[in-house]
C-alpha cells in the first residue's frame, strides 16, 4: 500500500475541493452556454455581437492566461471600485477575491464559451415541426423551450457536454497557481516535503480517474433518458 | 339574443415570401360545423394560407377573427406581427392543427402527447386528461399504442395518434394541413375514415388535401386555389361534378 505520509485527509479535502469547484463552474457553464446559444440563434444583432465576442475571445486565449487575468487584474479592478467608493462617497470596504469564487467564475467562463456552440448546434439540430406543433397548441415560447425544445436538444448536447465536462474536470488542476487548496497542490505541497512526487500523483491521477469514471456512468444514464422514443434505447 | 360567434374568419390575407406574392387577397368564413376544403396544385399558397391562419405564418396584411374576437396586430420594422402574443397563444389553443408529418413529440409516448396541451395550455386535472386521452385513443382505434413512442408507430398510426392530440383541446375548428400526404396509400383510409367521423359530429375543419374523393363526400365548401387567388369556391358537387374554370376542369381531369 502507498505511504501518504498522513497527508491522506489533506488530498482527501483537496479532492473534496476539486469536485465542488468543477460541479459549481459545470452549472455556471451550462447556464452561459444557453444564454450564448439563445443569444447567437436569437434575431438581436446586439445579442448576436456580444456572444461571439465572449466566444471569440475566451476560446483564442489560454485556459492559465484568462485564469490569472481574471483573478489578479479582477483583484486589481475591485479594488479601483472600492476606493473609488471610498473617494466619492466615503464608502470604506474592502473585497478580497476569494480564490475558491474566482476559480468557479473562471473556469465557467472559459467552458460557457465552449458549451455555447455545443447548445447551439443541438438547438439547430431540433425539428422545426416539433416546434411549430408546440406553437400550435397554444404554448408559449417558454413552455415550448421548456417542454419540447429542451428535451429535445439535450439528446443532441449530451455528447459535447460531456466532453466538455471531462475537460473541465481536469481544467480545475489549474487553479492551484491562484493559491486554491484542490488536490493538486495538496499533492505538490506533499510531493516536496517527502520527495516522493510518485506516490501522490499517482493518487491524484487515480481519483482524477474515478470521478471521470462516475461521470462517464452518469452520462451514460442521462443519454438513455433522454434517447427514450428515438429508437436507440428504451 | 346574441348570435353564436363565427369560429373563424380571415379576410383579405396578403403574404408575400421575398419578391413572390404568395397570397393575394384571400377570404374565409368556416361557421359552426363547415368543412371547408382548400384545393390546388403546390404552389397554389393552400398550406401557407392554412398556416396564416394560426399565425405560423405571419400574414403581410389582412384580419383575422376567432370565435368573434380579431387578432390584433401592429407594423414594426420587421414587418407585421401580432400586437399582443399572449391573445395569440390563447387564440392557438382554440384551433387545433394536424399536420403533414404527423410531428408528434417525438420524446413523449402517444398518451403524453395527447396530455401535453390540455394540462399545460389549457390548465386540466392531470386525471381528467388522461381519461379523456383514452376515450380519444379508442376512437381512433389506437387503445393498444398508448405507451408507445412516435417512432415506434407506422405513419397512419401517428396521424391518427395526431388527430386525437388535436381532438383533446376540444377546439373550436380544426386546421389539416395534408394530412394523408405523408401516408403510404394503404393507410390513407384509415385516417380519411377518421376525418370523416369528425364532419358527420359537426366539427368545425378546415382542410387542405389532395384526396378529391374527401373533398367531394364530406366538405360543405370547396375553395379551388391558383397561385395565391380563389379560381373558384363552391359547394362540392358543383365544384366538382361540374368545375366551371378551365384550370379547375384541367386540375380534376384525370392525368392518365
Amino acid at each position: 500500500m502507498l505511504d501518504l505520509h498522513g497527508y491522506g485527509p489533506r488530498l482527501l479535502e483537496g479532492a473534496g475541493v476539486t469536485l465542488q469547484l468543477a460541479l459549481l463552474s459545470l452549472l455556471l457553464a451550462v447556464v452561459l452556454g444557453l444564454i450564448t446559444a439563445s443569444a447567437k440563434m436569437s434575431r438581436n444583432w446586439f445579442a448576436h455581437r456580444i456572444a461571439t465576442l465572449y466566444t471569440t475571445v475566451i476560446r483564442g486565449v489560454p485556459d492559465l492566461v484568462l485564469m490569472m487575468l481574471l483573478f489578479f487584474g479582477g483583484q486589481i479592478g475591485v479594488n479601483m471600485i472600492t476606493d473609488w467608493l471610498y473617494y466619492q462617497f466615503d464608502i470604506d470596504i474592502f473585497i478580497n477575491i476569494n480564490e475558491f469564487i474566482a476559480g468557479v467564475v473562471t473556469i465557467g467562463l472559459i467552458f460557457g464559451a465552449y458549451m455555447g456552440e455545443t447548445f447551439r448546434g443541438a438547438f439547430m439540430a431540433v425539428d422545426n415541426g416539433q416546434i411549430e406543433a408546440g406553437k400550435a397548441y397554444g404554448m408559449s415560447n417558454s413552455l415550448v423551450f421548456r417542454r419540447v425544445r429542451f428535451p429535445q436538444m439535450m439528446r443532441h448536447a449530451l455528447p459535447g457536454l460531456s466532453n466538455n465536462w471531462m475537460v473541465l474536470l481536469k481544467t480545475t488542476a489549474l487553479v492551484s497557481v491562484i493559491g486554491l487548496s484542490d488536490m493538486v497542490r495538496v499533492a505538490s505541497e506533499a510531493s516536496k516535503a517527502t520527495r516522493e512526487p510518485f506516490t501522490f500523483m499517482i493518487v491524484v491521477a487515480i481519483i482524477y480517474l474515478l470521478i471521470a469514471s462516475v461521470s462517464e456512468w452518469l452520462f451514460a444514464r442521462l443519454q438513455k433518458r433522454y434517447n427514450i422514443g428515438y429508437g436507440e434505447a428504451d | 339574443m346574441a348570435a353564436t360567434p363565427i369560429p373563424l374568419e380571415v379576410r383579405n390575407i396578403k403574404k408575400r415570401f421575398g419578391d413572390t406574392e404568395v397570397l393575394k387577397g384571400l377570404s374565409l368564413q368556416a361557421n359552426k360545423g363547415d368543412v371547408i376544403t382548400l384545393i390546388g396544385a403546390s404552389g397554389s399558397g393552400k398550406s401557407t394560407f392554412l398556416r396564416c391562419m394560426n399565425l405560423l405564418e405571419q400574414p403581410d396584411e389582412g384580419d383575422l377573427y376567432v370565435h368573434g374576437e380579431e387578432v390584433r396586430f401592429k407594423t414594426t420594422r420587421r414587418g407585421r406581427e401580432p400586437a399582443d402574443w399572449k391573445q395569440v397563444v390563447q387564440m392557438r389553443a382554440k384551433l387545433s392543427m394536424v399536420f403533414q408529418s404527423f410531428n408528434l413529440w417525438a420524446h413523449m409516448t402517444l398518451l403524453e402527447n395527447i396530455i401535453e396541451a390540455p394540462i399545460h395550455v389549457l390548465g386540466k386535472p392531470k386525471k381528467e386528461a388522461i381519461e379523456h386521452a383514452r376515450a380519444l385513443l379508442e376512437r381512433v382505434g389506437l387503445t393498444a399504442r398508448a405507451d408507445a413512442y412516435p417512432a415506434q408507430m407506422s405513419g397512419g398510426q401517428q396521424q391518427r395518434g395526431a388527430i386525437a392530440r388535436a381532438l383533446a383541446m376540444d377546439p373550436e375548428v380544426m386546421l389539416f394541413d395534408e394530412p394523408t400526404s405523408a401516408l403510404d396509400p394503404e393507410l390513407v383510409g384509415d385516417v380519411l375514415k377518421v376525418m370523416h367521423g369528425l364532419a358527420e359530429e359537426g366539427r368545425t375543419m378546415v382542410v387542405v388535401t389532395h384526396e378529391m374523393s374527401f373533398a367531394r363526400d364530406v366538405s360543405s365548401q370547396v375553395i379551388y386555389l391558383h397561385e395565391g387567388m380563389v379560381e373558384e369556391a363552391g359547394p362540392p358537387e358543383e365544384m366538382i361534378g361540374n368545375p366551371q374554370s378551365p384550370r379547375l376542369q384541367q386540375f380534376l381531369a384525370p392525368k392518365y
